[in-house]
């Protein structure tokens, strides 16, 4: 599904990242983990086609995102759910009109709104929240928004970009066991982390990212020595 | 209701002053946009009137023959500047001075018709060729004297009352033109800071927009609406304004100006003129509101 090859991608005299390549299959659950400053953030970014790289190639279902033109790239995020660290929910609308954007965007009638909204926030837990603000909720609630709108229009891949990073241990299992119930289901998940106990706990494939460069996962004994 | 109209709405009603002053702004453009229409259509009607309605009198001879006096009026209907030629006998010359002097009957008791002297009368389709088609009249044999009966304020002459009735509209005109480019330029800027502020505290908005894969055009639309909203209400007011005060001055005016048609004399004609000024305002205010909005949009964006 997702193909990187050779990525290559420079801020000025900082490399973020050096000949990176790797692949995701359909329906894998894979994170990206690393500390700060990896380059996690700047592969989801080149991913959503945010940025463009410096060098190399990133397919999504064969299709080169680094060569789409400007007015293709709105119909190419719509295949793809997002969920961010800082939620990017709207402040000024509720939960259930956050959960619609998507499918005002991508043009689903109005009628069918109700019904797929009420599906979704029954799936994270949200249907008693659903006609509060954003202020109103907590950062767990917050992200459960956000995974909601990244699932309404139903997309083959959900990309995560450190979506524990804010909030607490119990939350951030529970938000990732979400997400591990979405992969079940036949999604395809890609998320980044630097949560080295969400990964080890959720047992999925790993691409190590050090100083924008993807490294072999040492095996447990050898790190701990 | 759609989701573009919802959150435009949204956002007027969350800054009530900012929209204010875009609607108040745009009223008093289309109020005086209005005003001006009703003043150049009312000048026009004047110099119109004063253009078409007989004015040339041409006195023919006691012994001119009703062949000569045939002969003349075919000449003058033939005549490509001139139109409506009338033939007045004696008897309808004195009845017109009996029906003027109606309320002094000793006036139309001591004339005989034998005293008024039958005429030709006609009107121009151009001003302009009056002093040559006079001239041309007076030469006439059977014509005794040739009289005007368009006179304003102080002016004797037909020229003059053309010159200062020209005068007039071409001040109405232009005068109101500029002050009306004026306006609506005042309007355009007013309606670009304003879209330009939304847009500015929109830009997280935006970017989220963006990141979902909303196109341009959708992350336009509700900016866009808003602007044709204070646009619509800004047209509406002012048109509104200015129906009311014409409404409430017509009698007054109607009148001062007696029987110079400067206003549709039925409710229709009124009505109709009314509707022909706001849809060019709704035209012009909805294109002013698209145009204001996209600029402001694409100037933001492109920061």
């Amino acid at each position: 599904m997702i193909k990187v090859v050779s990525v290559t991608k420079r801020f000025g005299d900082v490399s973020a990242l050096e000949d990176i390549d790797f692949e995701v299959e359909e329906g894998e659950f894979v994170f990206i983990m690393g500390p700060s400053g990896a380059g996690k953030t700047t592969i989801i970014k080149l991913l959503l086609r945010e940025l463009i790289p410096d060098k190399g190639q990133i397919y999504f279902d064969k299709v080169d995102i680094t060569k789409l033109r400007e007015k293709e790239i709105p119909s190419f995020r719509q295949k793809i759910g997002v969920v961010f660290q800082d939620f990017k929910l709207l402040a000024e609308r509720t939960v259930r009109e956050n959960v619609e954007v998507p499918l005002a965007v991508i043009g689903i009638p109005q009628s069918e709104w109700k019904g797929r909204v009420d599906t979704i926030l029954e799936l994270v837990g949200l249907s008693k929240r659903s006609e509060m603000f954003p202020s109103q909720l907590s950062g767990g609630e917050l992200q459960r928004v956000s995974l909601a709108r990244a699932l309404i229009v139903n997309p083959k891949l959900i990309m995560a970009d450190e979506p524990t990073g804010n909030l607490d241990w119990d939350t951030s299992q529970a938000i990732v066991e979400l997400f591990e119930k979405i992969n079940k289901e036949g999604k395809t998940v890609l998320m980044a982390t630097h949560n080295r106990a969400i990964v080890d706990k959720l047992k999925k494939r790993v691409i190590l990212l050090k100083d924008g460069k993807v490294v072999k996962p040492k095996p447990k004994q050898e790190e701990a020595q | 209701m759609n989701i573009h109209l919802k959150t435009a709405l949204d956002y007027i009603r969350r800054t009530p002053f900012q929209a204010l002053a875009a609607t108040f702004v745009l009223a008093i453009t289309f109020f005086v946009v209005s005003v001006l229409s009703i003043l150049v259509y009312s000048s026009g009607q004047l110099l119109r009137h004063f253009e078409t309605r007989p004015q040339v009198i041409a006195f023919l001879k006691d012994e001119a023959t009703s062949e000569q006096i045939a002969a003349l009026q075919t000449k003058l209907t033939r005549d490509s500047r001139v139109k409506n030629v009338t033939y007045i006998t004696k008897e309808q010359a004195l009845a017109i001075y009996k029906e003027a002097t109606a309320d002094n009957p000793l006036l139309s008791e001591l004339v005989s018709p034998s005293i008024f002297p039958a005429s030709l009368e006609f009107s121009l389709n151009d001003l302009s060729f009056a002093q040559a088609v006079i001239d041309e009249t007076k030469k006439e044999g059977v014509v005794e004297s040739v009289g005007f009966t368009a006179n304003l304020g102080t002016e004797n002459s037909l020229n003059d009352v053309v010159s200062r009735l020209r005068q007039l509209t071409f001040y109405i005109r232009v005068g109101g033109g500029a002050l009306a480019l004026v306006l609506a330029g005042t309007s355009f800027l007013v309606l670009v800071v304003i879209i330009g502020m939304r847009m500015t505290t929109r830009r997280g908005e935006v970017e989220i927009l963006d990141l979902i894969g909303a196109t341009p055009g959708f992350i336009r639309s509700p900016i866009v609406i808003e602007a044709l909203v204070y646009a619509l209400v800004g047209v509406l007011v002012g048109w509104l304004l200015t129906l009311l005060l014409t409404l409430y001055a017509t009698p007054s005016l109607v009148s001062y100006f007696g029987e110079i048609p400067i206003l549709p004399k039925t409710t229709g004609g009124i009505l109709g003129l009314f509707g022909i000024i706001l849809a060019a305002e709704l035209f012009t205010g909805l294109a002013l509101a698209l145009l204001g909005s996209l600029l402001a949009v694409s100037r933001v964006r492109a920061r």
